[in-house]
Order: C-alpha cells, then sequence, then structure tokens
C-alpha cells in the first residue's frame, strides 16, 4: 500500500472534523472520497498533507511513518495537494507558480518539465509571464495541478477540483485524470460531483460528519441507494 | 511566443527606479531654475537625509509585505548599531584597527542590530513554528517588538548613559559640481542605499528565495504547501532587517557625526511615513517615499523652520492617503502584500 491511514483524527478546538477514520490507497489506484459540506473531507486532505496536525492515529506514506512531519517534508517524500480552491499565487507570474512547484526539488530536470507543462498546456505558455491572476477558472486549476505534479508526486490529492468550472471544463479535468492515472499515479480526489468521480474511481468512500460512512468498488457505490440519500440529504441542508 | 516574450522584456525593464530617477532629476532642475542654488541644495540635502529614512522603510516594508508585522523593534536596531559603534569606538577597544577604527565600529555595530533581530525573531515569531498554517494573530508578535524596543533602549541607556554623544568622522570631502556642494560620504551613502535596495529587489523578484519569500507574503499556507520550510526562511527577513537597519545607521552616524539612545525614534517615526507615503509592502514605494520624506524635510525647514516639520511630512502623508489609500506605489488593493 502507498499510503495507509489508521484511526486518524483532526480536531479544531471542540470540532471534531474527522473522526477515526481509516484509508488506504494502492500505488496504481484512484481513490475518490465523497461527501456533503462539512463533511471533513477537506480537513482529511490537509491533515494528510501536514497542515493540519493530526490529534490521534498514524499516517504511512509509501512504508515511511509521516504522521509528525512537517509539509515540506511530506512533499519530499512526494505526497502532494493541489489545494481546496487552487491556491495560485496571484502576485507570482504563471512561470513562477511552476517554479514554485519545483521548489522541493534540486534536479536539473525541471526545466524540461516545466517546458513539458507549456507544451500540454499552450494557454499557460501564452501567459507565461503575466501575474497567474490573469488566468481564468480553468486555467488556474490546471496551473495548479501542473504545479503540482512538478513536485513529481507519487500520490496526488486534489481537493474539488471541479469546483466552478464549466460542464466542457469538468470533462477536460477528468480527462486529464483519468490520463495521470493511466501513466502510473495514484490520486485521491476528494470530490462533489459524485458521478463523474465514480466513474474513474475504482474505489470509492462516502463521508458524513467526519466518518466514514459507506466503502466500496466504484460500480457498487454508483448503484447504492445510501449514497444518495446520505450524500444528497445533506447537500440539500447546506444548499442555498 | 513572440508576443510572451516581448511582454516578458517589457515586464523586466526596472521602469519604476527609472521614472524616480527621471523625476528626481527633473525636480532638481526645476528647483536651479525657479528658485536658484539655495533650494537645490536644500534637495540635494533633502535627497541624501531621504536616503536613509528609504533604507529604514525598506526594512518596514518588507516585514510588513512578507510577514504582515509591523515591526517596532527597527529604530531600537538603528540605535543599537549607533550606540554600540560609539561604545567600542570611544572605549578604545578598536585602537588596533588605527585609522580604520571608526569603521570596524560601525561593523560590529550592524553585526549587533543583525544578531538583536534574529534573537527577535526567536520571541516573536517562535510560535509560527509550532503551529502550522497562517499567522493570524498579528498581535502577539507587535506586542512583543515593542517590549523589545523598550529592552534595547533601556540595555543602552544602563550600560553607555542618555547622552548624546558625537562620533568621530575621520575625513570630510566635498565635491563641487554645478555650483553645489555634495558630501562625498552622503554621496556614497545615497548611492549604497540604492544598491542594497536595487539588490533585494532583485532577490526579491529573481530568485528562488525571491520567490518563496513573495510566496509567504501571499499566503504562508501554500507556501507551506510547496515545499517552503515557513520557519527556516522567517529568519532571513530579520537578518535582512537588522542589515537595513544597521548599515541605515552606519550612513547616519558617518553623514551626521551624532548618535543618542533615542536617535531611532526620530528616524523610525520618519521611515514608517515614508513607506505608508509610498505604499505598503512596495520596495520602490518605499524608496520614493524615504526620499520625499527627506526633501520635505529640508524644504520646509529651509522655508517654515525648524517646527514645521512634523506637521509638513505627517500633514503629506494624510492629504496623500486620503487621495491615494494604497500609497504611491502601492497596489490596488490595501493592505495586500505585493512584494
Ligand atoms: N480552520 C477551522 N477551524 C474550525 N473549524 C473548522 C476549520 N476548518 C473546518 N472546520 C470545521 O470542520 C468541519 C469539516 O470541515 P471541512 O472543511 O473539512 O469539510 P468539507 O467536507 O471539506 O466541506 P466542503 O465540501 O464544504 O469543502 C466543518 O464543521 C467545519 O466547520
Ligand atoms: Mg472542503
Amino acid at each position: 500500500m502507498l499510503l495507509e491511514v489508521e484511526g486518524l483524527d483532526v480536531r479544531y478546538g471542540r470540532t471534531h472534523a474527522v473522526k477515526a477514520l481509516s484509508l488506504q490507497v494502492a500505488d496504481d489506484e484512484l481513490v475518490t472520497v465523497l461527501g456533503a459540506n462539512g463533511a471533513g473531507k477537506t480537513s482529511l486532505l490537509r491533515a494528510l498533507q501536514g497542515l493540519v496536525p493530526a490529534s490521534a492515529g498514524r499516517i504511512r506514506f509509501g512504508g515511511v511513518d509521516i504522521t509528525r512531519m512537517s509539509p515540506p517534508e511530506r512533499l519530499r517524500q512526494r505526497l502532494a495537494l493541489v489545494p481546496e480552491g487552487r491556491q495560485i499565487v496571484i502576485s507570482l507570474t504563471v512561470h513562477e507558480n511552476l517554479l514554485m512547484g519545483a521548489y522541493c526539488r534540486s534536479d536539473s530536470d525541471v526545466r524540461r518539465d516545466v517546458e513539458g507543462v507549456y507544451d500540454r498546456f499552450p494557454n499557460l505558455a501564452a501567459r507565461r509571464d503575466m501575474p497567474a491572476s490573469v488566468l481564468s477558472g480553468g486555467e488556474q486549476q490546471m496551473l495548479a495541478i501542473s504545479r503540482a505534479l512538478l513536485a513529481r508526486p507519487r500520490l496526488m490529492m486534489l481537493d474539488e477540483p471541479s469546483l466552478g468550472l464549466s460542464p466542457l471544463l469538468v470533462e477536460r479535468l477528468f480527462d486529464l485524470l483519468r490520463n495521470l492515472r493511466a501513466d502510473g499515479l495514484a490520486i485521491l480526489l476528494v470530490e462533489q460531483n459524485t458521478q463523474m468521480a465514480l466513474e474513474i474511481a475504482s474505489r470509492g468512500l462516502v463521508m458524513e460528519l467526519g466518518k466514514v460512512v459507506l466503502e466500496g468498488p466504484s460500480e457498487a457505490l454508483a448503484s447504492n441507494d445510501r449514497l444518495a440519500a446520505a450524500y444528497f440529504g445533506h447537500a440539500a441542508q447546506h444548499a442555498g | 511566443m513572440s508576443e510572451a516574450s516581448a511582454t516578458a522584456s517589457f515586464r523586466s525593464l526596472p521602469v519604476r527606479p527609472i521614472l524616480l530617477a527621471i523625476a528626481v532629476l527633473v525636480a532638481i532642475a526645476v528647483a536651479i531654475f525657479a528658485g536658484g542654488k539655495v533650494i537645490a541644495q536644500q534637495m540635494v540635502s533633502g535627497l541624501m537625509l531621504g536616503s536613509i529614512y528609504m533604507t529604514v522603510a525598506v526594512a518596514f516594508t518588507l516585514t510588513i509585505g512578507v510577514l504582515n508585522f509591523l515591526n517596532f523593534t527597527i529604530p531600537t536596531l538603528f540605535m543599537l548599531t549607533g550606540m554600540v559603534a560609539w561604545g567600542v569606538l570611544s572605549r578604545g577597544y578598536l585602537s588596533v584597527a588605527g585609522g580604520w577604527g571608526w569603521l570596524l565600529a560601525l561593523l560590529i555595530g550592524i553585526a549587533v542590530a543583525v544578531v538583536a533581530s534574529l534573537i527577535v525573531e526567536r520571541f516573536t515569531f517562535r510560535y509560527l513554528k509550532t503551529r502550522h498554517g497562517d499567522a493570524t494573530e498579528h498581535a502577539i508578535p507587535l506586542v512583543s517588538s515593542l517590549g523589545f524596543l523598550l529592552i534595547f533602549e533601556h540595555l543602552v541607556l544602563i550600560a553607555l548613559g542618555s547622552e548624546a554623544q558625537r562620533f568621530p568622522v575621520p575625513f570630510k570631502a566635498d565635491l563641487y559640481a554645478f555650483g553645489l556642494v555634495i558630501g562625498l560620504p552622503q554621496l556614497a551613502s545615497l548611492l549604497l542605499a540604492l544598491g542594497i535596495v536595487a539588490t533585494l529587489t532583485y532577490v526579491l523578484k529573481r530568485t528562488r528565495m525571491g520567490r518563496a519569500l513573495r510566496t509567504i507574503a501571499e499566503s504562508p499556507d501554500t507556501a507551506s504547501l510547496l515545499g517552503v520550510d515557513v520557519a527556516r526562511i522567517v529568519p532571513v527577513v530579520f537578518i535582512l532587517t537588522g542589515l537595513l537597519s544597521g548599515v541605515a545607521a552606519a550612513l547616519f552616524t558617518v553623514n551626521y557625526g551624532d548618535v543618542s539612545p533615542f536617535m531611532g525614534e526620530h528616524i523610525g517615526t520618519k521611515a514608517i511615513a515614508a513607506m505608508v507615503l509610498g505604499g505598503l509592502g512596495s520596495v520602490w514605494g518605499a524608496v520614493a517615499g524615504g526620499l520625499l520624506v527627506g526633501l520635505a524635510e529640508t524644504l520646509s525647514i529651509h522655508f517654515l523652520g525648524g517646527d514645521s516639520v512634523q506637521m509638513v511630512v505627517w500633514g503629506l502623508l494624510l492629504v496623500v492617503i486620503i487621495l491615494r489609500p494604497q500609497g504611491l506605489f502601492g497596489a490596488s488593493a490595501i493592505g495586500k502584500a505585493k512584494l
């Protein structure tokens, strides 16, 4: 197993955002975590990257215990996160954002890999030296993903990457994830777009109030009534 | 592709410094024609004084820009350099250095400012290391930096007394150009200060560390996510702060020859005014603001007398921030760091 999480707890003061959560991702898997607003999905990913401390539990990555490591140390273990809201550095140029993606690297292939990003996304190449704030939502998401990929992760975690994108761009995003997955990258995908996430994932987990309430192969989950009930029940409550 | 590279070369032109230099030269030329040499001479002195404000203003703007923290110890770091330099020199510790004792004394003073700045970091920014995520509790470092201001000031008062002192400047060399008298140490100060700021701008804009600092300025959380050891880089900002304050104090000491335990307060308030005038978090804004405050000071002394300085400087500041709250060179969004 590439990622093994056991009994993970995340607390913010009195809020218990993640409760005794266990989770595993294999080397060549795309696993999706689903759940309504406030279920604790972001808290889970932030704890896995080390941005919030785990108040209990153990995280092993590539056979190494990373539970007490700082976010940069985890990145150097090649665990990367594309955060909620993309978190593009808007006062840096597109190119500088990409260079920041490779900040943790000291090898000489960085230049080649950055050029590879430009080949893949001509839109980014055209705006190379402009402040990243001029990018559209879709371009920002491409930049955020490319930036994470430049750290050469073994596992990439994405927090609701389809949020705010047009249906066409969502389609393109999922194609990209499918390709990355085919190239051998392991992915942990948090999504609200249940149907599409289950289409590309091999397995899924459903979170509710910090706990995993449902887990299994994608096909089984997609046809599970309880998923719809749990998920959309809460989504409806939080909507508006 | 060609479009992108054209934009790149345009962006890398140092537009602001060039505009600034042109504005300064035009102003002096106009002053010579309109007001004669006396005014032009005042403007030259104002720019020299302004170069010191500017260096301190850059120190302020750097900590605000990167850490979102108004570092109140900067005036004390300034004072420490002057007083420590005077202390080691006047007690004859540096007689071995012969005629270069004054320089060695100033370098020791600068080193002390850097070390003091690092001590401040330990006790104001330590909390960043223990809790991950962004530093939202600005009041903690702010208040503890005020504490350090008083502690350092009183340490100096106890060790070196409260009197203003004369720092022996070993040379006096003036340059005569266009009928103006320009002190060579002053000219050297202006050039050195501008050189330091230009270097700093280069580091911030073009190097790996500069990118990391600008990322921290925008979001410590994102920086950490991208592999930046925020807790390891924060001390760099404090080293730069100590260096800028110390160098400014050394230039001040060489040019004016006076040191006192209270020398930092006068400079500190002017530098804060200069920073806000130029625009928070903008390095070239701090340069423009510093030079402007220096000019405002000498010109108001000339026309209105010494008591008018504070009114003119702060009046100018208020007028500018009412018309343009983000300052002359500031970003359009107030308080959003743009280094
Ligand atoms: N920094 C924080 N401080 C306090 N409570 C927080 C913090 N971040 C999240 N929470 C709380 O933790 C719970 C889980 O939030 P989290 O953001 O992890 O959910 P989520 O599943 O990502 O939701 P969404 O789909 O809206 O992004 C919520 O009750 C939220 O209010
Ligand atoms: Mg979330």
